[in-house]
């Protein structure tokens, strides 16, 4: 056994040192992370966090570097596949900071991914920049780890601004005051439906009907059913890509067609629209939303089609990249690599990003769009109302067509 | 191998203490490697435990893991952490339990996709508690336990494991395992209760697996049911043991240290092709390692048990019948096999059970062993009634029996094989006694010289004398011989003759399935001939074989 | 009412997971192959359909003329190249499916390596035929009813092959018995990589069908193999017949949870189920009483 820790030592060092030796203090900046390449998580990774990693990389590159002072300091990226796994993950990060002695950790994908690594940043001093972690915690973690930033907000922001939009609709006369709720049973649906249940009732709603599915769902007729028996004119699932991709189809299956349609993530991909609905996305509200005509936001978006060949979806791939904007802007206002000055910085500072001009509350960013609606072949912000470039939601969404392209 | 125990107990503990230090030399990463390591150790030997010798490949190692992490979850604010582990240990042994004695039934693929549904069950039902209940499906943990405390909680339970693991090999229980891996049936016969045993091993293998999720749950300070219950967990297990071997204590470990460290060194240099370079990585190893790396010093092992048991034995008690068989009955769908069999052997008789082939001989002999239960009517040893009763309880009260297709545990020593059936029936004998005395039964049918040697490798007709020695070692009363002498040559066949009047002249009573006409001749005290399931003729050999029903039923069973 | 739109609505997902067992009960049943690759073949085609439709305009239908053939030889040429060492050495039955599931295992992660590095970790879908039907007075999808139609034809043509065939026949005896089989005369090993070949073509099949109509990904073939898993061992090892009824039972229990009871609990109900049909039939619905 003795001769087994030996090896295991020595096959260790081994595969750290292909790696690389030490980093030399200031010449280059090490910048690594760990997110899901395979497994379940893959496809959100896939679709928000590595395209925009990629694209900052590469913004960074043809800028020769971050700012460091007078120079510009070149990046050298050093990433893992955390397939999935929370222990492969810890492992993981634990090999950036320890062996790969990286400056600057970027996060995983996922809540509960980026609460699995929480100790681990925090243990390190390492800025967490958690931009696909949505929580009702989101304050608690931020007192908890002061290095850790929650820049997608907090559940009940999300359910405040449904109800915003859902109360706006109803004070027009479009809609009566019944809602059928559905929630795919994670921790995100859960959250979301949680905090959605006071918030409808406060604005007046009742909740017709009120269920869960479990994740992997692959039939969603009879969720439709139910709810077009329950009377209510809005239907709201809290929903994942695939059962957002469902639903909507089985909607249109069904003929199902509610004043108000709204399904959570996956309704503001790119995917939504044109691969899948075409022209039948129009007066679907979803969660996320941009300023469609902040020229900021258009040359994201066209950087991020160059770059990775996909377009950004319109709720955390823009709030994933501005959060690289504001580590960045920290890391260039402290003018090194002073963990602790960057954090402070974050907490602290005002900066401009593709998302607008962000302003962390007690580490967490409030202002997040967390509804907006397809209207004229585009995904606009609708609420918060208070978000600049936020339009007016549209009712009754007009009746599915059949699609048969 | 007696000399190597001698620096072999130092070295380990020594080994032990190295590990345990790690900690204060080792950086985080080092330390989360380490705990990684330790994390499937744990689980890859507990798995072994119970998969190992029985072979059942279960895929039930994340619901306990599951289990005890939820544990945590749900109580690490409530109660001190020492008494969160000894719950989830509970928990875990509670939830065996209840499972393995629905569905240690089963087997093979059956069993494998049954525990992978169960747990994906158990993910549902907690996942919809907490969604209907408790409306929050993610728990949080906070507890300041850092990666030190849990790499020295799981080298602990790493410990124990190898512990208990080392206890349950050297006892009756772990040579049970074996014997039902080799041959379940052969188990029941040799009064093995399989099912307690079964149910026991899988319990303290899910004990273990659950105090594991357990220790490491506070590390990831977020649980859901999709971290707590990923299937990965059990697929990575399965995976580990295959590749170290199952079949022995340490194999485990040498599938995990070479795994976890082949993942760490692809994933660091391919992050991006970590799916291929792993796949490619695994064919190869199954091509070119079958057995996995513990098979490669598959030769270096010889079994050896000690345990000091000695016990004697008293005589039956003298009356009715050794055994009675009254208005029998079996069938199979619209075949019916034994009809109304009746049947009796006096004490210290040889009883012949003749007839042509599929008159339903070998189903009698099932129905008596408890093989097979009856649809109607009664058996009674010794004038008591074991009608229905399981095999086991049958061979412990002192009925043995041979195979018609010989079953020997092929890969137990001969020796092994007759201990086995010294070990389980009512005064068990263990340890040097039990050596001695299978010693002296393979003495007795003539393979003293073979006792080292895996039953596999023996001759078939080796065999058939080995499964008579194993009989024998149950100390019966009553022995079945289904078809023993068949195949031997005119030679052996006289040696055969002469064993079995031996038995016979020690007062065992004796039922035998035999078409060797010259051995039922000169053995059989009386015979009774069988066609279509019932009796049709009984009485002295001579007499019976001379009846005009018994000719008409052999030349008709020839003709079909 | 409900009745109707619980009957219609199951049997067309109860369809789709025999659709998507078939193929793995040949594999298994026939060829001993435990295949746990098996989902990433149906994502492979899923990618297929997705690739012809998008970039070529050839609808999924058609492209089962090209997919499925294409398929047929694929699994061929991986039985007769990588999984014939391993059936050569095989001293029995248990060995050779301790093997192949290490095989296949690594099988999985190289196909999945494969098509992530060809496509991405994203979420793949498209629409085809997304146009309500009316079926006696309940709405479906046409895209899944065209789905369910083409399964029934290839459920039927398989039903056909096993049984009015020679090959078939064969086939259908080395499921029952490979040593009897070789006794009266039949290429077992032939006959294996036929079964495996076929199985990977119905694979296919059910890849390209649900493709029209469910989301997939590089890495989501785990779900479509369990669902294979669980249907083909609750039906019965190598009965044609228990999948189909396995399928049938799992998707009408899971509409009419939905429907009846808690959405929540669909797939609590299904994994009881199977639970509870293996406890009283330890082999399945249909499988043969082990001796």
């Amino acid at each position: 056994m003795m001769k087994t820790l030996t090896s295991t030592l020595a096959a260790a060092t081994a595969a750290a040192m292909l790696l690389g030796g030490a980093a030399a203090a200031q010449d280059k900046i090490k910048i690594g992370y760990a997110v899901s390449k395979t497994g379940p998580n893959a496809p959100g990774a896939g679709i928000t966090t590595i395209p925009n990693y990629q694209l900052w990389i590469h913004d960074i590159n043809e800028a020769g570097g971050i700012k460091l002072g007078d120079a510009v300091v070149p990046i050298e990226v050093i990433e893992y596949d955390d397939q999935s796994n929370t222990e492969e993950l810890v492992r993981a990060v634990e090999r950036l900071v320890n062996q790969d002695e990286v400056d600057i950790l970027l996060t995983p994908w996922g809540t509960g991914m980026n609460l699995a690594v929480g100790p681990t940043f925090n243990k390190y001093g390492y800025p967490q920049m958690a931009a696909t972690a949505a929580t009702d915690r989101a304050y608690e973690m931020g007192e908890r780890w002061p290095n850790s930033f929650w820049m997608l907000g907090t559940s009940t922001m999300g359910a405040n601004s449904l109800a915003e939009v859902l109360t706006t609709l109803k004070g027009e006369g479009k809609i009566n005051d019944k809602v059928a709720m559905v929630s795919v049973a994670d921790a995100f649906g859960i959250e979301l439906a949680a905090a959605s249940r006071p918030a409808l009732e406060a604005a007046g709603f009742d909740l017709a009907l009120d269920e869960t599915y479990p994740i992997t769902t692959q039939d969603f007729s009879q969720i439709i059913n139910a709810a077009r028996d329950s009377g209510a004119d809005t239907f709201v699932a809290f929903s994942y890509p695939p059962d957002t991709f469902g639903l909507t189809g089985a909607a249109i299956a069904g003929a199902y067609n509610p004043a108000v349609f709204y399904t959570a993530v996956g309704t503001a991909f790119p995917i939504y629209k044109d691969n899948l609905f075409h022209d039948n996305v129009d007066g679907v509200i979803g969660i996320g939303g941009v300023d469609i005509d902040d020229p900021k936001f258009q040359d994201y978006r066209q950087r991020h089609v160059a770059v990775t060949g996909q377009e950004p979806d319109r709720w955390a791939s823009p709030i994933t990249y501005a959060s690289l904007e504001v580590l960045q802007q920290a890391i260039e206002r402290v003018g090194k690599i002073d963990r602790e000055a960057i954090i402070k910085e974050i907490q602290t500072g005002t900066f401009d990003t593709v998302a607008g001009e962000i302003k962390l509350d007690r580490n967490v960013n409030a202002n997040v769009w967390w509804a907006g609606q397809w209207q004229d072949g585009d995904f606009h912000g609708l609420a918060p109302a208070s978000m600049k470039g936020a339009v007016k939601p549209v009712a009754p969404k007009p009746a599915w067509k059949p699609a048969d392209k | 191998m007696t000399a190597g125990r001698l620096w072999l107990g130092p070295l380990l503990i020594l080994a032990v203490v190295g590990l345990a230090v790690v900690p204060i030399y080792a950086n985080g990463y080092y330390l989360a490697l380490g705990i990684s390591m330790l994390n499937y150790v744990v689980l890859a030997t507990a798995w072994a435990l119970f998969s190992g010798p029985t072979r059942y490949i279960s895929l039930a190692t994340a619901a306990f893991f599951g289990i005890g992490a939820y544990t945590m979850a749900v109580l690490s604010e409530a109660i001190p952490v020492a008494a969160v582990i000894v719950v989830a240990a509970a928990v875990g042994v509670a939830v065996a339990l209840v499972v393995g004695l629905a569905t240690l039934r089963l087997r093979g693929v059956f069993f494998v996709i049954f525990t992978f549904g169960l747990a994906e069950l158990i993910r549902q039902i907690v996942t919809w508690y907490e969604v209907k209940i408790t409306k929050t499906v993610g728990r949080y943990i906070f507890l300041d336990i850092g990666q030190e405390q849990i790499y020295w909680q799981l080298l602990a339970l790493a410990v124990l494991v190898f512990v208990v693991g080392w206890l349950i090999g050297r006892s009756r229980l772990g040579l049970a395992m074996r014997v039902i891996g080799d041959d379940e049936t052969v188990a029941r016969h040799v009064a093995i209760d399989t099912t307690r045993a079964k149910l026991i091993l899988f319990a303290v293998s899910a004990a273990f697996m659950s105090v594991a999720g357990a220790v490491m749950a506070p590390r990831w300070t977020y649980i859901d049911s999709a971290i707590a219950f990923n299937p990965m967990i059990s697929f990575q297990v399965v995976i580990m043991a295959l590749l170290g071997g199952a079949g022995k204590l340490y194999g485990p470990l040498l599938g995990v240290i070479p795994l976890v460290l082949l993942f760490e060194v692809i994933n660091a240099n391919f992050p991006n092709h970590f799916a291929i370079v792993l796949g490619v990585v695994f064919i190869v190893i199954v091509y070119f390692l079958p057995g996995g790396v513990a098979g490669l010093y598959d030769r270096w092992r010889a079994g050896s048990i000690r345990l000091p048991v000695v016990a004697t034995r008293d005589s039956a008690a003298p009356g009715s019948a050794t055994l009675e068989l009254v208005g029998l009955r079996k069938a199979f769908g619209g075949l019916v096999a034994v009809d109304d069999l009746d049947l009796r052997a006096a004490p210290g008789e040889i009883v012949g059970l003749i007839g042509p082939n599929g008159s339903g001989k070998t189903t009698a002999l099932n129905l008596i062993s408890g093989a097979l239960k009856p649809d109607s009517g009664d058996i009674l040893f010794k004038g008591r009634p074991i009608t229905g009763l399981p095999a086991n309880r049958i061979a412990r009260l002192g009925v043995a029996r041979t195979f018609q297709i010989v079953r020997v545990l092929e890969h137990l020593s001969c020796l092994e094989n007759i201990v086995a059936g010294l070990a389980f029936r009512p005064q068990p004998l263990w340890g040097d006694a039990a050596r001695r005395r299978g010693r002296e039964l393979l003495d007795r049918v003539g393979l003293a010289e073979r006792a080292d040697v895996p039953a596999g490798d023996l001759t078939y007709i080796d065999q058939k004398r080995l499964e008579l020695a194993r009989a024998l070692a149950l100390d019966p009363e009553l022995l079945l011989l289904d078809e023993w002498l068949a195949g031997l040559n005119p030679s052996e066949l006289v040696i055969g003759i002469e064993l079995i009047q031996s038995l016979r002249d020690e007062g065992l009573t004796i039922v035998m399935v035999e078409h060797v006409m010259d051995a039922i001749r000169t053995l059989c005290d009386r015979c009774v001939v069988m066609n279509a399931g019932a009796r049709i003729a009984d009485g002295p050999p001579s007499a019976v074989l001379a009846e005009p029903d018994v000719i008409a039923a052999y030349l008709g069973g020839a003709d079909a | 009412m409900i009745v109707v739109d619980i009957i219609v609505a199951g049997l067309i997902l109860g369809g789709l997971y025999a659709t998507v067992a078939l193929g793995l009960t040949l594999q298994y049943g026939v060829a001993r192959i435990m295949n746990l690759a098996y989902g990433e073949f149906i994502v492979a085609a899923a990618f297929g359909a997705w690739w012809l439709f998008t970039a070529n305009a050839i609808s999924p239908l058609a492209g089962l003329v090209v997919i499925v053939p294409l398929a047929f030889l694929a699994n061929w040429l991986i039985y007769h190249l990588l999984l014939m060492p391993l059936v050569r050495r095989a001293r029995s039955r248990e060995v050779l499916e301790g093997d192949s599931i290490l095989f296949t295992f690594g099988l999985l992660f190289v196909m999945q390596g494969v098509m992530l590095s060809l496509f991405g970790g994203q979420l793949y879908s498209y629409s085809y035929l997304l146009v309500p039907i009316d079926v006696i007075g309940t709405t479906v999808s046409a895209n899944r009813l065209i789905a369910f139609a083409f399964a029934i034809v290839i459920g039927l043509g398989l039903y056909l092959v096993l049984t009015r065939t020679r090959a078939g026949t064969a086939m259908r005896a080395v499921a029952v018995d490979p040593r009897s089989a070789r006794l009266v005369g039949i290429d077992v090993p032939r006959m294996s990589a036929l079964a495996f070949a076929l199985g990977g073509a119905l694979c296919a099949a059910a890849g390209v069908l649900i493709s029209m109509f469910l989301t997939f990904s590089a890495s989501g073939g785990v779900l479509f193999t369990m669902k294979a898993l669980i249907v083909v061992i609750m039906g019965g090892v190598g009965s044609l017949l228990g999948t189909l009824v396995a399928g049938l039972l799992l998707g009408l229990a899971e509409v009419a949870t939905a429907r009846l009871i808690d959405p929540g609990l669909t797939l609590a109900v299904n994994f009881a189920i199977f639970l509870a049909v293996l406890l009283v039939r330890p082999t399945g619905l249909f499988g043969r009483p082990s001796s």
